[in-house]
């Protein structure tokens, strides 16, 4: 879109700028429309030189919304429609029904539902605080130990929720490690194994995704906001809730983020919850799928209830933000300033910081070493000597290497794809209260997280397994692609999130400002939205990948034969009673990731330019 | 739109070109293999099996056939095959127990075929009437795990574990999550009703069983470790695993694992069927891998892949010899008939979820 004058006045007032829609694509047009045939050979280039004049027209955000219904839009609808049309995937005899509604709206499911709603609510509001809470500490005091939290933050993103049960499995379990040395966790195992535990769970696999949104809009707030207030006579409470109101953006998407994570989490549902006797609405959609034969049909109806949840938390979300300007990154934004903390102020967030630490990754931790690393912890058998034996076993395997490789390969594609859509999105859903456009990606992005990734799965073997699909020709399901594609819509939905924070705050004063001096656009992107925004999108880069590194359900569904991803052969091999070696191939997995997240950030800090490192830059 | 996100859009694109030519190219490199004359075509191999990987490696090098193995649990296998029910994409299903394929060859998807097979007596019970699937081995649920070091008691029938000696020492697996597990249910519910009195008097015995402080856990692997924690001194697990248990693990002065067969087992085989919708050429070497899973050098094979675990099965045919670390086969034993039992798992698991767990 041309930067008119109008938009621009906009801007400088410090007004959101409403995203004009672009007309609907072209192709069809340029097909449609021959050229004028004179001359056998001139008539070919005409053509050819018209329809390339025509692709030119097609407007960039056509084909990114054009690519968003190929990888999200096709597939989820394909799958909302099985519970309705049951026999035009093949899934029943019914061209049209209703009875998988009656058979999913069982009176367990509603308790689920029920439950599913105030587990989400929960999590998304104690991961939110928790993330808010981190993001001020780290970036805004002197706290000691603040430095290690990045590395934390991506250790928890790739703890898969197996390790965090297991570990608390391994210390509350009668005889297990608390009771052997001596405390009785009777108490605490009635209180873990249930809601509390399972808001815990969740609660530490949502604490990445709210922190790395929230900080990194923290990243681009200045301290002017803080002084204005002060200056004014506020004290540091208001001066808080000024900050909190500015960081709005990033708080919801937050919030809204952790809030379908939850709801859609599968692991949890037919682990903890199940065995606590604790049913949440995905443990319908478990058993419709897990049984044989498969019931998609059902599944499918519950999927349609989970969208209704996320509808709620959209409009939550549109009502909180609308109408206003969260625009706070320009060209006047000041650094801000660390805060000195008092002595009681430090040992109050050290405490805190230690408390996270211990239960968010020293619990998993625990589990991990106790698998992997000390032969028969807590048991009658084995040595319970520290034993290196399944780590020599499992580097050696070609189960782990090839598969790490692959999955490796594959999550650095898909992250550097998907930082680009992603970039794309946020910019949309930041203006998502003013444009539909924004609204229906928002809706889309969130029902994609809010759909297990086992559904999500199926809804790609739906739409790319058709035999009309085939008989085009394209022969993409069982292919690497197809995987791939599958991976960057689902890390699409949580990093565009992570990224709607800084791409609200930045003014488009600088970039027009730029443009005004002569500079061409791709000039003044990259010498004015790229240094503000190559943080955090170092940052997504970085989340993509190693979501996508050991990310299950979509891999197994969709990875080609004969390719195994990395979660795959883990998966397998704790499933044959190996937990050793499974634990062992798990954290090297998740160790090869950190090296991977240090290089890249010891990367950026050496090379790249200095104006790069301004944003978020402290006093 | 921004100048910022057009230039991304610009990007996104041109890697999605390049991510759309990948996958012509792909398609374009197997349309080409499949219309070569005279053509040798990949099988696809849907497997759970521990030696899944070295068979298909071995009917390889014998026949010249590749095959591509995709290893999983039988869940997401069995929700991939209902995903394709349109359009299959596998060869060969290869897993355990054999309600799937009962249920699997009622939609029509299974090819019927006879091996040229010499079954033993269990091989003559299990092989379906109608061949339209195939056993290649068998387990059997359940194999009684205790600790001989923690106790004294062993039982030799089901009705043994109602008694005081065994209360609240007694753990099985959840067959919500465990897949052998509801075989194992289905099979006592046969034995003490049948298909002629319904599936009450099982129910009463489970009842019975939880009164007696029977401790339910997610799979297998849960259930062995509740042992080797002293949770409890009894585990009902599948054959493979309790025999695993007893290989892997050095006996101590307070563990010492040992396997007794209770009257009476159900067989829980592992079953190999071939996808009806593949074409002509996949269907004869489909048929080729089932023959050779069958002779003996496949099962020399098998016993290889998984030596503590899906390796340690009985042979279904003729002149095969288990091995060593496996106990005598259970001479008291059972077949459920799959179809019988197969359309009642949603039920049942339902139930026990509820009443008992």
């Amino acid at each position: 879109m041309s930067t008119t004058a109008a938009q621009a006045r906009r801007a400088a007032d410090g007004e959101p700028e409403t995203d004009r829609q672009e007309p609907l694509l072209l192709v069809g047009e340029a097909i449609a429309t021959p050229a004028r045939l004179t001359g056998d050979v001139t008539v070919r280039q005409s053509i050819a030189v018209t329809t390339w004049r025509r692709l030119r027209r097609i407007k960039p955000l056509t084909l990114f919304w054009l690519l968003i219904v190929l990888i999200l839009v096709l597939p989820i609808l394909l799958f909302l429609t099985v519970a309705i049309s049951p026999s035009l995937l093949d899934q029943g005899t019914q061209a049209f029904t209703l009875s998988a509604f009656a058979d999913a709206l069982t009176g367990q499911l509603l308790v689920g539902f029920l439950n599913s709603l105030i587990i989400g609510i929960a999590t998304a509001v104690i991961s939110a605080a928790i993330g808010f809470a981190l993001s001020w500490i780290v970036l805004r005091t002197d706290a000691p130990g603040r430095r290690i939290w990045t590395g934390v933050v991506f250790a928890l993103l790739l703890t898969p929720s197996y390790l965090i049960a297991l570990g608390w499995e391994r210390l509350l379990e009668p005889n297990g490690v608390l009771q052997v040395i001596g405390w009785d966790a009777t108490g605490l195992r009635g209180i873990f194994y249930g809601p509390v535990g399972i808001v815990v769970v969740l609660t530490v696999k949502g604490i990445p995704f709210a922190y790395l949104a929230i900080s990194n809009a923290l990243r681009g707030l200045g301290h002017e906001y803080e002084d204005a207030v002060r200056v004014h006579g506020g004290g540091r409470v208001a001066a808080m809730k000024a900050v909190i109101t500015l960081l709005a953006p990033a708080m919801w998407s937050a919030l809204a983020i952790v809030f379908a994570e939850s709801i859609s989490d599968f692991g949890v549902a037919s682990t903890l919850a199940n065995d606590s006797h604790f049913p949440v609405a995905t443990y319908t959609l478990y058993n419709a799928i897990q049984a044989f034969p498969v019931n998609f049909p059902v599944a499918s109806a519950v999927s349609w209830l989970l969208l209704v949840l996320v509808v709620l938390a959209l409009f939550a979300q549109n009502r909180a933000l609308r109408g206003r300007s969260f625009r706070v990154l320009g060209g006047r934004s000041r650094p801000a300033i660390r805060h000195q903390l008092g002595r009681r102020a430090k040992v109050v967030t050290t405490v805190f910081l230690a408390l996270l630490l211990v239960t968010a990754l020293g619990v998993p931790t625990f589990g991990a070493v106790a698998a992997s690393l000390i032969d028969g912890l807590g048991s009658l058998a084995g040595t319970h000597q520290l034993d290196l034996s399944n780590y020599q076993r499992v580097i050696s395997s070609p189960q782990l290497s090839q598969p790490l490789m692959y999955s490796a390969g594959l999550a650095a594609i898909a992250a550097t794809v998907t930082i680009f859509l992603a970039a794309v999105c946020a910019r949309l859903l930041a203006n998502s209260g003013a444009s539909v456009g924004g609204r229906i990606l928002d809706l889309v992005l969130l029902a994609a997280v809010a759909l297990p990734g086992i559904v999500f799965a199926a809804g790609y073997i739906f739409a790319y397994n058709l035999p009309v699909v085939n008989s085009l020709g394209i022969h993409i399901y069982g292919t690497t692609a197809l995987l791939l594609l599958a991976y960057i819509a689902t890390a699409l939905p949580s990093t565009s999130r992570v990224l709607v924070g800084t791409m609200s705050q930045i003014q488009e004063s600088m970039a027009q400002a730029s443009r005004v001096h002569g500079s061409g656009a791709i000039r003044s992107w990259l010498s004015i939205v790229l240094p503000i925004t190559a943080r955090p999108l170092l940052t997504a880069w970085l989340l993509t990948y190693t979501a996508t590194l050991l990310e299950l359900p979509v891999s197994q569904l969709l990875a080609p034969p004969g390719s195994e991803p990395i979660s795959v052969g883990i998966t397998s091999t704790l499933g044959k009673y190996d937990f050793g070696g499974g634990t062992a191939m798990e954290v090297l997995a998740i160790l090869s990731a950190l090296v991977v997240v240090a290089v890249a950030y010891a990367l950026f800090r050496f090379v790249a330019p200095a104006g790069w490192k301004n944003i978020g830059g402290t006093r | 739109m921004t100048l910022k996100s057009r230039f991304a859009t610009g990007g996104v694109l041109a890697l999605a070109a390049l991510t759309l030519a990948g996958c012509s190219t792909t398609a374009a490199s197997t349309t080409s293999s499949v219309s070569t004359p005279n053509k040798v075509e990949p099988l696809v191999l849907y497997a759970a099996e521990g030696y899944d990987a070295v068979m298909a490696k071995a009917f390889t090098k014998k026949t010249g056939i590749p095959v591509q193995v995709d290893d999983d649990s039988t869940g997401p296998l069995l929700t991939k095959i209902a995903a394709e029910k349109n359009n299959p994409q596998w060869s060969l299903l290869w897993v355990d127990g054999d309600t799937a394929f009962a249920s699997l060859d009622k939609q029509g998807e299974l090819l019927h075929y006879a091996p040229t097979a010499s079954w033993n007596t269990v091989g003559k019970t299990l092989v379906p009437l109608d061949n339209s699937y195939d056993p290649t081995g068998t387990t059997v649920m359940a194999g009684l795990i205790y600790n001989a070091a923690a106790v004294s008691s062993v039982p030799t029938t089901y009705q043994d574990l109602l008694g005081a000696a065994y209360a609240n020492k007694v753990g099985m697996n959840d067959p919500s999550q465990s897949g052998p597990t509801y075989p194992f249910i289905a099979g006592l519910m046969n034995q003490l009703g049948g298909q002629a009195s319904g599936i009450a008097d099982g129910e009463a015995y489970f009842t019975k069983l939880k009164a007696n402080g029977l401790k339910v856990y997610p799979t297998n692997g849960d259930t062995l470790h509740a042992l080797e924690t002293g949770q409890i001194d009894y585990g009902l697990i599948q054959s493979s695993a309790a025999t695993g248990e007893t290989i892997k693990v050095k006996p101590t002065a307070k563990y010492q694992p040992k396997v007794v067969y209770l009257e009476k087992s159900t067989l829980l085989p592992s079953v190999i069927g071939i996808d009806k919708g593949v074409d002509a050429t996949q269907q004869a070497e489909a048929k080729q891998f089932v023959d050779f899973a069958l002779s003996p050098a496949g099962q020399a094979v098998m016993q290889t892949g998984d030596a503590s675990g899906d390796s340690l099965f009985w042979p279904v045919v003729n002149g095969v010899t288990p091995l060593s670390q496996l106990s005598a086969f259970p001479s008291a034993y059972q077949r459920i008939d799959p179809a019988y039992w197969g359309p009642l798992q949603a039920q049942v698991v339902t139930w026990f979820d509820s009443t008992i767990k």
